[in-house]
């Protein structure tokens, strides 16, 4: 048995004993404890060292708030994990720890150099000490404070855990599983309610776990517990749920949870994940979170061995482990009187009992002399010894509010209790308001904004009793809002504890406060002097306070810290704390992985890859891809030793020269039909749409009402109220989602209707002088003469025997098709297309191959060469206007003054003076290089690329007043080296009278 | 997330189901020709921008995908009522009775 | 995509195999002619599903509904609507191709579904279905008994949402 713990005492298998490492060293704890109890059960306090002084520090808490005990944890590769709190930390069998923020030894560190320099470490010390000279930021300054900044070190390798998510519905969600969640879980849980109860510790009971003394309903409070959660359990209608923290209150009762579910494993389940985060939409909710301790702040409050009563008290009940031998006891509460006679019982000398009050409660003073405690009524503290463990504390009388000559009184342990501060994190999220008890001095639960009942200690009631009975009855109000009723069920409380306490600021001291260091927020370093320093210097609200110290700026989010930080604020400003303000609470309630924010999004499921019917011969063969909005698009082809230019110039080649093949897949595809059908496409596209015949097919460009290109793609008529509507692939959704919303809200009286087809064919682009050589035996049903089947024509036919949508249309400027077939049938039809044209070497080509085929017939490319500020007339494409229509979308604005005004961008065509010079896409255009600086940019280069069909480069700009430019030279300048000279001209660069599209 | 009731389903469903489509009640002038540039700028630029009860459009996209209208405060963002598209603006007394 | 099946976690996944599919678009006061065409009842609210013999049809908005029948019908359907189509303004599109449907049935089926499905799958009744969200993914969820599901996602979409099932199904073995 290891030296304080006690035997017999706890609710861990003392029978199991339980070996990790701590820094190296074999540590043995037991079967149940958490890393804190275990490593207090060998009578290690010291756990850490604070961020900016690195003070050697304790642990404070037993529970999620701690703000001090925080370790690295590791368990192999990848699985690392900085600032884990020891006291939420399970440990099992081969658990690895080390602590943090030490160089060389947590006992000895040379970082604690800080703590001798604390004058430049004050409030603001960011803002004030590193200000000048100016030229030290960079060199100085800023290499300190990355050193010196951060907790714990950053995982560096790839995190190999799984993380899991889930949707859950429920009636009544219930945080905490203390006596008032119970109480709520059962009477929700009788009535039939779907009951979910939610606990973050790897147990239910809460303080019950703490208190076994108690005795509820003649039953010894464990007794009871065990019979709670057997009824719970057997209730087929409630789902307990234990290592689950609410981190989050969200709108309409969306509560985010947190389940660890292998952390505390000594072996890992295969596919197990390591979290789930859950998203509960509940009914009603019912918050019985409890309250938290509050720290007394006074000179050397921070030395290992000060720490919390309450959380002594669970080490010893639920851990079975005595914090000290010979604890102290500094109090303003009546509770931290029950953990010295839960002390003294166990074996422990306690050394005295501080109360700040000079009345405490007869019972209380009779029993401490029962158990031979010294008590010092009326007196504070004002001083500790030791470093690395407290071996005394100075108390001093208080008279009239000043502290008379003190004495010490030595301990191994200083057991503090400043009060409770209920706790409404959650609460808070909903923007639910908080109101100041005058008399309790604490925030409590005002006016609600969600369905939400808040029971026990999180409202200020004290004791299991109280608490029992006000969780019963926030289960029977969940249940009244649900349509169902149930009887309150009272409960009996025998050896309840129910106490009464006063709050302070920090603590009158005898000595100069300027000198103390009481610290208020233990993760942060920050004072009561720093805080009332920021007073000082102007600091009026707690959250400009706040920011200025950084109290409560942690990742314990100041919940030990908060409220004394604002008590101490308020009296500095001479002002009741409502008056000064109470800093905002946000999720998430305790430091959360990203993993678990992630849940599956990881690897190949970070997000939606789409993938087309050709996309796995695309893979087979070699492609690179590149992603297209969601979409991964082959982008090339390359063959061995092929880098990105020479595998495009090689299909820009063989397209041009013979036959390439594209997975056109992509395209968005939108089936318009209905007897309107002509009569909508007319007022949403620019081009007319009436005298279009059935089998023909034609450009269409779409605007926003603001006049600017949207979209387009080719649209064909497949009968008189059919329309075969093609979009850009990264359009597909939105031109529906736009098409839909005149359709239903501006034009509900036409019949016609809209079905995205996209995905129902796959699309087969084949372009080249011997397409159709290649393709006509594959065709039945459509003759394929140049006379029968014209550029721009679609036919319904059969293609290899699928039936299919043959266009004859090009986006290169080559003879081209496009082949829509069944999805399913797409990789087939392409491999017969494939094997079919190796007589012809049929390349496969990407999408920069058909950007750049594209660019060399000067055709845009919608969010290309538009940026949402191009009109048709801009992009010179203002013959896809049907000038003659009374209306369609944007028609209005093309008259708009702005739209109509001179010397708007133009799409234009650049040719450098060097043919070798392939201009960045993006780049800014001058007219003048030699001007100062910053010169006048007149536009910029949308499209650029090495033409290995013209042995040159092209590109595409748009200019101010470009259309009236033609000829001139412009100047691209470079970041390196003289500016680029180009010519202005068309952007036809290619086969400008169309002729290779008339191929026989 | 937020809970939306889709006047067209009958059915409050969460929020991932539907998307926001701008201020509601922002008809498109039966014919744009007659507008001078100073209407046509408000018809496509100028909104309200209100802080507290807002009229806008969502479209249950994921769902029955509808477009319809909603009255949402935009203070505690919160849901007023919904009304399918081409109903009037629910009056504030319409909405006190109906509650 | 091949067609394959997963049993795993109190859940069996599989690719259901094709059927044809359209998508109608009719005015609700021309549901009859379009019942007609179609040979059975169709639903009239959001929703709803209606089946006689192996044809099916789900409500899926105020004016739209998903259709399944044997694949060697699709000719037939088309044709029966065609000839309506002078008379009685409406859109029927074949969309048998655009999605793929994974089965998954077993007793921990709806609970692989609360993976990705953020709506509350108890409210969806036996021989309904709904259009709604899977992660991601948009997706028609068909429920054809208590424990059984059919899941309909666009063909771009499903190796995304096959991986999530998978993966879920793979944790529900784990038992953790």
């Amino acid at each position: 048995m290891t030296q304080y713990r006690v035997t017999g005492r706890g609710r861990v298998d003392q029978g199991t004993p339980v070996k990790f490492s701590f820094d190296g060293k074999t540590i043995t704890g037991c079967k149940g404890d958490t890393l804190a109890s275990a490593l207090l059960a060998n009578g290690q306090h010291l756990m850490g060292r604070s961020f900016k002084y690195h003070r050697p520090r304790g642990v404070v808490t037993a529970g999620s708030e701690e703000p001090n005990a925080l370790v690295g944890v590791t368990r192999g590769k990848g699985r690392f994990e900085p600032n884990t709190r020891a006291t939420m930390q399970e440990v099992y069998p081969g658990l690895k720890v080390e602590s943090q923020n030490k160089w060389p030894t947590l006992a000895f560190d040379l970082g604690a150099i800080n703590d001798r320099l604390y004058m430049l470490f004050s409030a603001g010390f960011y803002y004030k000490t590193f200000m000048w000279p100016r030229s030290f930021w960079d060199s100085v300054y800023e290499p300190f404070i990355r050193k010196a900044a951060g907790l714990g070190k950053a995982p560096t390798e790839v995190d190999p855990d799984t993380y899991a998510s889930r949707y859950l519905h429920c009636d009544v969600l219930v945080v905490g599983s203390g006596p008032s969640g119970l109480a709520a879980a059962m009477t929700a849980g009788r009535a039939g309610a779907d009951v979910v109860i939610v606990d973050e510790n790897s147990e239910m009971g809460g303080t019950l776990l703490s208190e076994p003394q108690a005795q509820i309903d003649g039953i010894p409070a464990w007794e009871w517990l065990a019979g709670a959660v057997s009824e719970l359990d057997a209730l087929p209608n409630v789902r307990r749920m234990t290592r689950t923290t609410a981190i989050g209150y969200y709108h309409q009762n969306m509560i985010g949870m947190v389940e660890r579910i292998t952390d505390h494993l000594a072996t890992l389940p295969e596919d197990a994940p390591r979290e789930r985060m859950w998203r509960v939409r509940a009914r009603e909710v019912v918050l019985a979170q409890g309250a938290i301790e509050r720290p007394l702040v006074f000179d050397g409050n921070d030395v290992p061995g000060v720490m919390m009563s309450g959380a002594a008290q669970t080490f010893l009940n639920r851990f079975g482990v005595l914090v000290g031998k010979t604890p102290a006891v500094l109090t303003s509460h009546d509770s931290a009187w029950h953990t010295a006679f839960d002390m003294a019982e166990a074996g422990a000398k306690v050394a005295a009992i501080v109360d700040t009050r000079e009345i405490v409660d007869i019972g209380l003073q009779d029993r401490a002399k029962e158990l031979g405690i010294p008590v010092k009524l009326g007196h504070t503290a004002t001083a500790t010894k030791g470093r690395l463990r407290i071996k005394g504390v100075r108390v001093n009388p208080v008279r009239a509010g000043s502290a008379g000559s003190g004495h010490w009184v030595f301990c191994d342990a200083l057991l503090t209790c400043g009060g409770w501060t209920p706790t409404l994190h959650l609460f808070s999220h909903t923007k639910g308001a908080l109101d100041w008890d005058a008399d309790a001095r604490v925030y409590l639960p005002g006016r609600k904004s969600e369905a939400v009942q808040i029971a026990g200690a999180g409202r200020g009631l004290w004791g299991i009793g109280a608490a029992l009975d006000d969780g019963a009855k926030a289960g029977t109000d969940a249940l009244k809002t649900l349509g169902k009723s149930a009887s309150v069920p009272s409960y009996e409380v025998q050896k309840d504890r129910i106490g009464t306490g006063v709050f302070h600021k920090e603590l009158p001291t005898d000595r100069s406060p300027g000198k103390a260091k009481a610290f208020v927020d233990f993760q942060n370093d920050v004072t009561a002097k720093d805080l009332r320093l920021a007073v000082r210097e102007g600091m009026k609200s707690i959250e400009h306070v706040k920011r200025y110290t950084t109290n409560g700026m942690a990742t314990d989010q100041g919940k030990l810290s908060n409220m004394n930080g604002l008590t101490i604020a308020a009296d500095a400003l001479g002002k009741e704390p409502p008056q000064v303000g109470l800093t905002t609470f946000r999720p998430p309630y305790t430091p959360t992985t990203f993993g678990a924010f992630c849940g599956y999004h990881k690897g190949a499921q970070f997000e939606v890859t789409r993938r087309t019917p050709i996309d796995s011969w695309a893979e087979e063969n070699g492609a690179v891809y590149e992603p297209v909005a969601l979409w991964r698009r082959a982008w090339y082809f390359p063959k061995a030793g092929e880098g990105m230019h020479k595998a495009v110039a090689r299909e820009c080649k063989s397209t041009r020269e013979s036959l390439g093949i594209f997975d056109a897949s992509t395209l968005g595809k939108i089936e318009v039909s209905g007897p309107d059908a002509t009569e909508f496409m007319n007022r949403m596209y620019t081009n007319p749409w009436t005298k279009l015949g059935v089998g023909r097919a034609r450009y269409g460009l779409l605007l926003g009402e603001d006049g600017f290109i949207r979209d387009d793609g080719v649209i064909g008529r497949m009968r008189d109220d059919l329309f075969h509507v093609t979009t850009t692939t990264g359009g597909a959704a939105r031109v529906l989602n736009m098409m839909e919303d005149y359709l239903q809200t501006e034009w509900p009286d036409l019949k016609v209707w809209l079905t995205s087809t996209t995905e129902e064919w796959a699309t087969i682009a084949l372009n080249g002088p011997n397409a159709r050589k290649l393709l006509a035996p594959f065709v039945e049903g459509c003759d394929m003469s140049n006379e029968a089947f014209p550029h721009m024509s679609v036919r319904e036919c059969t293609v290899a025997g699928f039936p299919s949508r043959l266009f004859r249309i090009s986006f290169t400027g080559e003879l081209g098709f496009e082949i829509n077939v069944p999805a399913r049938h797409g990789r087939a039809l392409w491999e017969k297309l494939w094997e079919a044209g190796k007589q012809y070497d049929i390349c496969p080509y990407g999408t920069e191959t058909m950007h750049v085929l594209r660019a060399e017939k000067g055709f845009i490319i919608v969010g290309q060469d538009t940026d949402g500020t191009v009109t048709p007339q801009d992009a010179g494409i203002g013959w896809a206007i049907g000038k003659m229509k009374p209306d369609f979308v944007g028609k209005r604005s093309l008259d708009r003054p702005d739209i109509v005004a001179p010397n708007r961008k133009q799409l234009v065509g650049l040719l450098t003076e060097d043919p070798k010079a392939v201009l960045v896409e993006g780049a800014q255009i001058v007219d003048d290089p030699n001007q100062p600086k910053p010169m006048k940019m007149i536009g910029h280069v949308t499209s650029s690329y090495w033409s290995e069909t013209l042995g040159r480069s092209v590109a595409m700009a748009v200019i101010e007043g470009g259309h009236d430019k033609m000829d001139q030279t412009i100047f691209v300048p470079q970041a390196d080296g003289a500016p680029i000279k180009a010519k202005i001209g068309t952007t036809m660069f290619y086969d400008p009278k169309g002729e290779r599209l008339l191929v026989e | 997330m937020l809970l939306i009731n889709c006047p067209y389903c009958d059915d409050t469903l969460p929020e991932l189901e539907f998307a926001y489509a701008g201020e509601a009640h922002i008809a498109r002038p039966a014919d744009p020709s007659k507008l001078s540039d100073e209407e046509w700028r408000d018809f496509l630029f100028i909104r309200t921008n209100v802080k507290g009860v807002h009229a806008e459009r969502w479209r249950h996209i994921n769902g029955c995908g509808r477009f319809f209208n909603a009255l949402r405060d935009t203070v505690s963002d919160q849901f007023v009522t919904t009304y399918k598209a081409g109903e009037p603006r629910p009056e504030p007394k319409t909405l006190e009775a109906a509650e | 995509m091949t067609a394959h099946v997963s049993n795993l976690g109190d859940v069996t996944l599989a690719v259901v195999p094709p059927v044809a599919r359209f998508n109608l678009r009719i005015a609700p006061g021309d549901l009859k002619a379009a019942s007609k065409a179609f040979g059975l009842d169709l639903p009239a609210k959001v929703g709803q599903g209606a089946h006689e013999g192996d044809r099916s049809a789900w409500c899926l908005g105020p004016d739209e509904w998903l259709l399944h029948a044997p694949e060697a019908e699709q000719g037939t359907i088309v044709d029966a609507f065609a000839a309506i189509r002078e008379k009685v303004a409406h859109s029927l599109v074949v969309i048998s191709d655009r999605e793929v449907a994974y089965g998954l049935s077993g007793p921990r089926a709806t609970e692989l579904l609360t993976t990705g499905c953020p709506i509350d799958l108890g409210r969806i009744k036996v021989g309904n279905a709904k259009r709604t969200v899977f992660d991601y993914a948009q997706v028609v969820l068909i429920r054809d008994a208590e424990d059984e599901w059919r899941l309909e996602v666009w063909r771009s979409f499903a190796p995304h949402v096959e991986a999530l099932l998978t993966t879920a199904q793979r944790e529900l073995a784990s038992g953790l």
